[in-house]
């Protein structure tokens, strides 16, 4: 193999089914056009045919990711799980999850820039990287141990090596099960622990005992001063999450005092964002944002937060599911008097803390549900918008609850989150998931940045007050977003720590500005800021792609949940923001997507991509291939 | 018996090191200008189990015995006649692994890179104005350098 720069250089290919192991090399995959991450996953799964299996299918590929940065200093010590995913709702869509910790690097700094998981291994087992030795290990004793425990284990069997597991919730084929790293790094949406759990693979153990070559070290030494200046500007954030930062003010000190123990975050990183407490009875866990958001809607004691968050940790469940989305429907559906009390213990069969209308504490409500969604017990397991499926037929006010979710939940299954302008609604409509950490790029860009790029200001297009909201260009800040967002995914930069406030102060405002050259200086091509834009377009291209292939989606596809067009949405139902968003109007949002597929370069009706725009991105062979299908417009 | 000047030391603060690492990823960027924690003098064992990260890096010991055990004593380790550090010349070293046997701590602070065959340690970033670049830019100052009054 040629040496590599930036790439660890080989994608692993792992067929479980026939205990077979390939290491193909990556430049098989275009990576300088594809880069890494997202990229590289679309491109490996479209290679592979984009195969119309169900989630928990054997045939359904696992595609564990890196890109050309991890592993260097700075907010690049990411990595992403592309799969088709049991959490997509009504259909299971081929998606993505990022992730943080220290597998990304590890996996790099062990030679891969990827790892392809096929097949179905016939007992449980879990993937040794080592050097050049691959090996399929028994993991028969690990089934059923939970994730800190079971990594505990492995540790000792492989020393320093960081692993990917997954917890009881993805064994028993769980929809919101997550794989996890330590303790809270987590590919949590998407319920890819459950793709794990459907192969019998219990963990991947990765030792990071190489290196990566970078092209030119004295440029990327140089630059990592600005890196330096950056993490000045965003450290902050580590502050606000290590506390409750909902609870009031002495609470918040109080529990910081007590049980702070550490930051905590990904390798490589100056930011480490997250951070470690603990708390004697409960136990040690990592915890960052959306981790606290159980606490100003159902306690005000943090201890109860912690519980939730290490339980969850444990059995391996998806926290903006498990603890924070389903609990939030019940609340409501309480509050509203869709649900009565009796209801949601004798036919939903979960105890009623307080906020339910009853005495249980919230520690025995935690229980009872967590351990039925890791269990795989049937409809707890199986995510909110199936779990409301199942009543809906059951229950009096079933369809009164469908209503509810289709507030709650805005698009594919996922669970709202900003979705308080335009660009992010449309964002949502033509993506297979929540656009989560992206939503945060359209709330809090400047209106310097945005003049810089030439779009349309924040407050032009928000949704929150409809009398100053326009929806002419609302359409360029999706792209822009879009295209950003597939760059900031496969090469890749924490989406988190590069939003709006960072790396786009002037002069250098675009993050491809300072993206192409430390990606020039790491893997020594040229690649500047024009290509690297254009692969973010290459990127989203390809996605579509394979949602029109694999998925069959068309422009009618591309939409919200309808209450969003009927009424005003009440922001997690009033009980975290207050904020009243819309309704949108559905003619205009038609407008607006007819402008968007223009822009786009994408045939109106449809909503497919034209060859025009796919031979333009270098993607011939995607043209043919959907010419051939009779999905080219 | 040969007077050794005494050397400063990078002390480690457990408390506080948040084991992320990028004192490994700094470390061999300016010394290898590769990524990666096999060829970084600063090794963090990390336990996320219980947040105790260690650090295993070259002591700057008063009595070296990878310096006495070289058989290329003054050429390939030397100890810097003003600063008391010991540290290794890359074109001498003959990478025969003789200093990583002598070396009291394990796992040994020395280690051989193979492709080059030579022996690598810490060596304070000899030369480099600033200092040690890990300490540079540890995020929370978990790493510091003692002088050899300090230590």
């Amino acid at each position: 193999m040629a040496k590599s720069y930036g790439w660890a250089g080989k994608v692993l290919q792992v067929d479980l089914t026939n205990e077979k192991v390939n290491k193909v090399p990556t430049t098989n995959y275009r990576p300088e056009e594809f880069i890494g991450g997202v990229g590289l996953s679309a491109k490996i799964f479209w290679e592979l045919g984009c195969p119309k299996v169900d989630a928990f299918d054997p045939g359904n590929p696992l595609i564990i990711s890196a890109g050309p940065l991890t592993g260097m200093y700075g907010p690049f010590g990411r990595g992403e799980v592309c799969s088709i995913s049991p959490q997509c709702y009504p259909d299971e869509l081929f998606t993505y999850s990022g992730f943080g910790g220290m597998f990304p690097a590890k996996m790099k700094y062990a030679g891969c820039d990827g790892i392809v998981v096929l097949g179905k291994a016939e007992k449980p087992v879990y993937l040794s990287i080592h050097e050049e030795d691959v090996e399929i290990k028994d993991a028969t004793d690990l089934w059923g141990v939970d994730t800190f425990e079971a990594q505990k284990v492995l540790m000792n069997d492989e020393p320093e090596a960081s692993i990917l597991v997954t917890g009881p919730a993805g064994e028993n084929l769980s929809r919101i099960a997550v794989i996890l790293n330590e303790t809270k790094f987590a590919a949590g949406q998407g319920g890819f622990g459950g793709v794990m759990g459907s192969k019998n693979l219990k963990a991947i153990a990765v030792r990071g005992t190489g290196v990566v070559a970078v092209a030119k070290p004295d440029k990327v030494l140089e630059l990592t001063r600005t890196i330096i200046e950056e993490n000045k500007k965003i450290n902050w954030v580590r502050l606000m999450f290590r506390t409750p930062y909902m609870a009031p003010q002495e609470t918040k000190e109080k529990f910081a005092a007590r049980y702070f123990e550490k930051h905590y975050g990904c390798y490589g990183c100056p930011l480490q964002c997250h951070s470690i407490h603990y708390i004697p009875g409960i136990g040690l866990s990592g915890v960052s944002c959306a981790n606290w958001l159980w606490a100003p809607t159902f306690s005000i004691d943090p201890k109860e937060v912690w519980e939730a968050n290490v339980i969850s940790q444990r059995l391996g469940i998806n926290t903006f599911e498990g603890i924070i989305g389903l609990p939030l429907l019940l609340a409501l559906s309480l509050k509203s008097g869709i649900l009565t009390r009796r209801e949601i213990e004798e036919d939903i069969g979960l105890p009623t803390p307080k906020w339910l209308g009853g005495t249980a504490t919230n520690h025995e409500f935690l229980t009872v549900l967590l351990h039925k969604i890791a269990n795989g017990e049937s409809p707890y397991a199986e995510g909110t918008p199936r779990f409301i499926e199942y009543f809906r037929k059951k229950l009096v006010c079933g369809e009164k609850l469908v209503d509810l979710y289709k507030e709650l939940y805005t698009a594919w299954g996922y669970a709202f989150h900003h979705v308080d302008n335009l660009g992010s609604a449309l964002h949502w409509a033509t993506d297979t998931r929540d656009p989560v950490d992206s939503c945060h790029e359209y709330k809090n860009s400047a209106p310097e940045t945005m003049e810089h790029f030439g779009l349309p200001p924040y407050a032009n297009y928000q949704i929150v007050n409809l009398s100053k909201t326009v929806y002419e260009g609302a359409e360029r800040v999706t792209a822009w977003v879009q295209d950003n967002q597939c760059l900031k995914n496969s090469l890749p930069v924490c989406e988190f720590w590069s939003s709006v406030t960072s790396f786009y102060n002037p002069p250098e405002m675009d993050l491809r500005i300072f993206e192409s050259r430390l990606l020039s200086a790491v893997t020594g091509l040229d690649m500047n800021v024009d290509k690297l834009a254009m692969a973010g377009e290459r990127i989203w291209n390809l996605r579509r792609a394979i949602m029109v292939k694999r998925e069959n989606r068309t422009r009618e596809n591309d939409t919200l949940n309808e209450p969003y067009f009927k009424k005003a949405i009440t922001c997690y139902g009033g009980t975290a923001t207050g904020l009243v968003n819309g309704p949108i109007d559905k003619a205009k949002f038609e407008a607006l997507k007819d402008r968007y597929y223009e822009l786009r370069g994408w045939d109106v009706t449809t909503g497919w991509p034209t060859r025009a725009k796919l031979e333009e991105l270098g993607l011939k062979n995607v043209a043919d291939e959907l010419a051939n299908i009779g999905k080219l417009p | 018996m040969l007077e050794v000047p005494k050397s400063g030391v990078l002390v480690h603060d457990p408390n506080v090191c948040a084991g992320c690492g990028v004192c490994e990823v700094m470390c061999s960027l300016y010394h290898e200008g590769v990524l990666g924690p096999a060829l970084a003098r600063s090794h963090i064992v990390r336990q996320p189990f219980t947040t105790k990260h260690g650090h295993n890096i070259c002591r700057q010991c008063s009595s070296p015995g990878c310096y006495f055990a070289c058989p290329l004593k003054d050429r390939a380790i030397c100890i810097d006649g003003r600063t008391g550090t010991t540290y290794i010349d890359e074109d001498e070293c003959t990478g025969c692994g003789i200093c990583v046997d002598a070396c009291p701590f394990d796992p040994p602070r020395i280690k051989i890179n193979v492709e080059k065959n030579v022996a690598f340690k810490c060596d304070l970033c000899k030369g480099r104005e600033g200092g040690p670049i890990c300490v540079e830019y540890c995020p929370f100052q978990a790493l510091k350098f003692a002088s050899k009054n300090e230590r």
